[in-house]
């Protein structure tokens, strides 16, 4: 397992997110709204981006280039 | 006989140049503080008060006097317990972070009473220390009778020995403001910054709150400490103003690094209990208003008049002041079992109340509160799981405080890697004081890196009674069970 750093969008926090390196990014984007479901609202269309680039949901964290205690962020409309 | 004003200076600046050694082995740079300048760079250093010994000690002991009073007629447990259950929980966040880190004060000062360069300077540091062992033992003193009836009070002594991310945050803090600062440092950052600077927010501010909920007991704990720190805060400013003559990048350095470093620290203390815990027909000002009047109109000033300018982060520290403490407060209630003081939700005329005070930023944080509301009305009252966290928290490298800087729209942090190891700071300005001492900085480990290394557990109950050393009896959750009138629950 991989950790790493995930922001959502409206939340007050950053939460450590455990991924696999086969999770794609949607996958990511699912287990970090999870994590911050009792503050946070589920987005319609959430967005990946690592490093200021917006990612394909589709693209594994390993293809990513995501290793240990990177970080990433999820956004999108409500 | 002589009068005062005759034998005072005679006593206070009792210096002389000593012949056998020379200064600098007398006063070890290590010790003492960079710049190391000659003596007679110092030799006009001098402060308001003036205070003799025997001055001292008569106005302490009636302090002590009219305390005690007051912890008799208002200090029982049954006093305690007539408070509203919100205001108690900021005397439990106040009386647990305050005493220890008083006592770090003590050993800050007694080094400036060993190594500061005039003799004046130490004899002011000396009742420093004599100050900030009376504020380790009035909490200590004032709580520990109340523990019986409630255990969450036990933390008063207790945080500070704890792994708990609240004390390895304070400790990261005190450790290096306090007890391992030398006096030029201590003095700059401590008396100037931390006491000359933030204080007041809790010793006046917070003294005006307690006051307006009817806690005698620590408006008058409050109001007896506060005449101290007025006192020996005067060591920062003359101090201070050597150093700008002599190493002005280092002075601007220290009063930006120690600004920041304090404003995170009253954010969580002084912000949670201004803007959360105290009921609201107590309130008199959000925590802005008060950092605005007590901090940022007088520190900026004070600045000014030393010849130093704002801090570089200070667009940063605006968007913080609207920010940063709601974020921590919403990201604490959410795992508040993780503290040893319960917390609420901020119900629809708080919410009103804190969107007038804080008109351009709640529009963001108010969603945050809209879902926990949402989530109590689904959940059966007490069932103070059903509404709280489960995942890792990530804190910061430097601060040690959870990442909860920058806007809800926008987190602010920041990573890092530099020798095959990465870093995560909350904020640039966390992240500019690592890079400057970064091998102070660089091996201490944050709980997200104590985990991983398999030195903290990852499981929450675990990491809350284990590592923490919390129990279900000790550990924060919502002071009302979620039971809340606005609460409509759906059968």
């Amino acid at each position: 397992m991989i950790p790493l750093y995930g922001f959502l969008q409206g939340d007050s926090m950053g939460l450590l997110i455990m991924a696999r390196e086969d999770d794609t990014l949607g996958r990511l984007a699912e287990k970090l709204q999870s994590a911050a479901d009792v503050r946070v609202a589920p987005l319609k269309r959430p967005r990946v981006m690592v490093a200021g680039r917006l990612l394909d949901l589709e693209m594994t964290v390993a293809a990513a280039g995501l290793t240990a205690l990177d970080k990433f962020e999820v956004g999108g409309t409500r | 006989m002589l009068k005062r004003a005759q034998w005072l200076d005679l006593a206070r600046k009792l210096d002389w140049k000593p012949t056998y050694v020379s200064d600098a082995e007398v006063f070890p740079i290590a010790a003492a503080g960079r710049p190391w300048l000659p003596y007679e760079e110092w030799a006009g250093w001098d402060e308001p008060f003036r205070t003799t010994y025997a001055e001292y000690v008569a106005t302490q002991h009636e302090k002590e006097t009219s305390l005690w009073a007051v912890k008799e007629s208002a200090g029982r447990p049954e006093d305690f317990a007539k408070l509203p259950r919100e205001w108690k929980s900021a005397v439990k966040l106040h009386a647990a972070t305050l005493p220890l880190a008083e006592f770090a004060a003590v050993i800050g000062n007694l080094r400036a009473a060993r190594f500061g360069r005039t003799s004046a300077w130490r004899t002011t540091a000396l009742f420093g220390a004599l100050d900030e062992f009376r504020h380790t033992q009035i909490p200590l003193l004032l709580m520990n009778d109340l523990v019986a009836s409630d255990p969450q009070l036990d933390w008063t002594h207790r945080l500070y020995h704890s792994n708990n991310w609240v004390a390895i945050a304070a400790r990261h803090l005190v450790d290096e403001l306090l007890a391992g600062a030398n006096p030029i440092e201590f003095a700059v950052a401590a008396n100037f910054v931390f006491e000359t600077g933030f204080t007041n927010l809790q010793f006046v501010g917070l003294t005006a709150l307690a006051r307006q909920v009817g806690d005698r007991m620590l408006e008058k704990m409050l109001g007896s400490i506060q005449s101290d720190e007025a006192r020996h805060a005067q060591i920062g400013e003359p101090v201070l103003r050597t150093l700008v003559r002599h190493d002005r990048d280092y002075a601007q350095y220290l009063c930006d690094k120690w600004f920041w470093r304090s404003w995170l620290l009253f954010a969580v203390v002084t912000g949670f209990a201004m803007d959360y815990l105290t009921p609201l027909p107590a309130r008199t000002s959000s925590f802005k208003e008060f950092v605005q009047e007590w901090v940022v109109d007088q520190y900026l000033r004070m600045l000014e008049d030393v010849g130093l300018s704002r801090p570089w982060y200070w667009p940063a520290f605006e968007v913080a002041l609207n920010h940063y403490h709601h974020m921590v407060y919403a990201s604490a209630y959410t795992y508040r079992a993780s503290v040893w003081f319960d917390l609420v939700v901020p119900g629809p005329d708080e919410r009103r109340w804190l969107r007038q005070h804080y008109p351009g930023s709640w529009d963001e944080l108010d969603p945050i509160w809209e879902r926990i509301s949402a989530r109590w009305q689904k959940t059966d009252p007490g069932n103070d799981f059903g509404v709280h966290g489960t995942a890792i928290i990530g804190f910061c490298n430097l601060c040690q405080l959870v990442l909860c800087n920058g806007t809800p729209t926008k987190n602010s942090a920041t990573t890092m890697q530099k020798d095959g190891q990465k870093y995560i700071f909350c904020s640039e300005p966390c992240r500019w004081i690592f890079e400057q001492e970064q091998t102070r900085y660089a091996e201490h480990k944050d709980i997200v890196k104590r985990v991983l290394a398999g030195e903290a557990p990852a499981n929450l109950v675990a990491m809350l009674r284990n590592y923490f050393g919390l129990s279900f009896e000790t550990w924060g959750k919502d002071a009302y069970g979620g039971n809340y009138p606005w609460a409509t629950r759906t059968p």
